[in-house]
């Protein structure tokens, strides 16, 4: 097993691109992160690009090998990856596994979504699938977490309006933000309801975006002070237990042990995380899962301050999905790039002190109550 | 039972019969002439001794062959929520779903919810199964879908 470092990060603003192709976003990303990496592009052996929509809404195929060549890569293994919301952060798993595994000493992961498009609707996990045709929508899928979880715990309706008022405050720092407007707990509380008890506020937004990283294998990064280290990076898939625990989430639970187990780490040794909030709940059950807090305190930990900037475990500075907003195949290397930025001291006023680790959660689609596909990484500098 | 349920799924006019389900095998009507309400179908392995919802292919613990099974009429809730939002699939707006907890087996299965008592909605209440043509097959042809409604209707209950 090689170390694996990033030595390149590129992300452009999360917004609506309507005069700019799925490609230009995508190979304007790729630019920044082999810009960054400080090597030329030829010395990159292995790519892999991630794209949820792109196929039904533009009809691409295989649109990685046109992002590449673009940009001087080209020769080498591309693949292109649909893992629904997990797609950018899986496409990272599989760089992360191929330099461990030597056979690769430079890759490439670009991200990218274009999904601003009249008429798309609410997302769901599949036209064929059952659920999907029993009127199961992605929002949906948490509102019943939401409404398990306020039944169990005591959770309230104000606890998780919290996580969009601090993700909201934080996506105000970061430039590449959807949303740059903070929102009061009132306006959260009252704006229009999507799904019993989630209003639009609570769910992320649509966006048009892309993110890239270059990744090293450790016999190649030389004396490079600006690499991070992936102590761990894993990807798992649903167990789909019946019954299904909605707020005990075995997946996520399991994802996030097997990261820590593999980092030789654990919640007390990290200063900051990002994790999927899609939607506010989502936050709450992921500090759970991450050993944050016990299970059924989440609501507790956001009210009181602790997961905010400045607090004792900062979650989502970046803004997270609610405010950075969520081009769905970007999202997973946003996160990375977003942690790379933290743990290299380069995140301005939304720099968390002393940064030294950082992990990256995300989820991806819903099957019979349980998620399709989830991934965590953990870095340090 | 509660009187909309047959009025649901047995019509005098006969369309109900006439449309396709939303997918072949998940429910089970009364045959003409037979009373009682629609029942849930899904599988199950005799060697494992499972259930399941919808019917697998292959028990997807041994691989072994499975029947179709009646997976009963009833349960509780243990999840709901309401879709507020524009609805896919030609649904009302609003509609509801939840998971609901099956009486006889105790599986836990999504599921459509009654959108004419969205606000009703309780965790732990008691549900039935009924089945209508509700909204459309993701090509715009009307068909039939399972629900569960409260099995005591709130306009009953405050009666």
């Amino acid at each position: 097993m090689t170390d694996v470092y990033v030595i390149g990060a590129g992300i452009i603003p999360f917004a609506r691109h309507e005069a700019s192709s799925l490609t230009d976003l995508s190979v304007e990303a790729a630019y920044q992160a082999i810009k960054d990496s400080g090597i030329v592009p030829h010395r990159i052996d292995s790519g892999y690009f991630a794209s949820v929509l792109g196929g039904r809404l533009f009809g691409d195929s295989t649109l990685g090998q046109s992002v590449f060549a673009e940009v001087g890569i080209s020769g080498g293994p591309i693949v292109n990856i649909e893992n629904a919301c997990a797609s950018g952060s899986s496409a990272v798993c599989l760089a992360y596994n191929a330099l461990s595994a030597g056979q690769s000493d430079y890759a490439i992961v670009v991200g990218a979504e274009k999904m601003c498009v009249p008429g798309l609707g609410l997302l769901n996990s599949g036209e064929s699938d059952i659920e999907t045709k029993l009127g199961l929508v992605t929002p949906a899928s948490f509102a019943l977490r939401a409404q398990r979880h306020m039944y169990e715990f005591g959770t309230t309706l104000e606890q998780m309006a919290q996580v969009s008022v601090k993700n909201r405050r934080h996506a105000a720092a970061n430039p590449i933000a959807f949303f740059r407007q903070p929102v009061t707990l009132e306006e959260v509380l009252n704006a229009p309801m999507i799904t019993d008890p989630l209003t639009r506020p609570q769910c992320c937004p649509m966006a048009d975006g892309a993110a890239a990283l270059v990744l090293a294998s450790g016999s190649a990064i030389s004396n490079n002070k600006r690499a991070i280290k992936i102590n761990a990076a894993v990807l798992t898939s649903g167990s789909y237990q019946n019954p299904i625990d909605l707020v005990r989430w075995e997946t996520d639970q399991r994802s996030c042990r097997l990261a820590y187990e593999k980092a030789g780490m654990g919640p007390d040794d990290l200063d900051l995380v990002e994790c999927h909030d899609a939607f506010t709940i989502a936050e709450i059950i992921h500090y759970e899962a991450l050993g944050l807090c016990e299970v059924g305190e989440g609501g507790r930990l956001v009210a009181e301050g602790a997961t905010s900037l400045g607090g004792r475990i900062p979650v989502n500075v970046s803004g997270g999905l609610i405010g950075r907003g969520h081009p769905v195949a970007a999202t997973g290397v946003a996160q990375i790039v977003e942690v790379v930025a933290q743990l290299r001291g380069e995140a301005k006023e939304r720099q968390v002190d002393g940064a030294k680790v950082g992990l990256a959660h995300c989820m991806g689609a819903d099957r019979q109550g349980d998620a399709r596909s989830c991934t965590v990484a953990i870095l340090s500098s | 039972m509660p009187a909309r349920l047959k009025e649901n799924t047995a019509p005098e006019a006969g369309a109900t019969e006439l449309l396709p389900p939303v997918q072949e095998g998940i429910f089970s009507l009364p045959a003409a002439g037979e009373t009682g309400g629609p029942r849930l179908m899904g599988g199950y392995c005799r060697a494992c001794e499972r259930y399941h919802f919808p019917r697998e292919r292959h028990c997807h613990r041994c691989l072994g062959p499975v029947e179709a099974a009646d997976l009963g009429d009833s349960g509780v809730i243990y999840s709901f929520t309401a879709v507020r939002a524009k609805p896919p699939l030609g649904l009302p707006q609003p509609y509801a779903v939840g998971f609901v907890d099956l009486a006889a087996n105790g599986l836990r299965v999504f599921a459509l919810l009654d959108p004419d008592c969205v606000d009703h909605f309780k965790i732990g209440a008691p549900v039935i199964l009924a089945v209508k043509p509700l909204g459309h097959d993701g090509k715009g042809r009307p068909c039939l879908r399972p629900y569960f409604t409260l099995q005591q209707h709130p306009a009953e209950s405050e009666a």
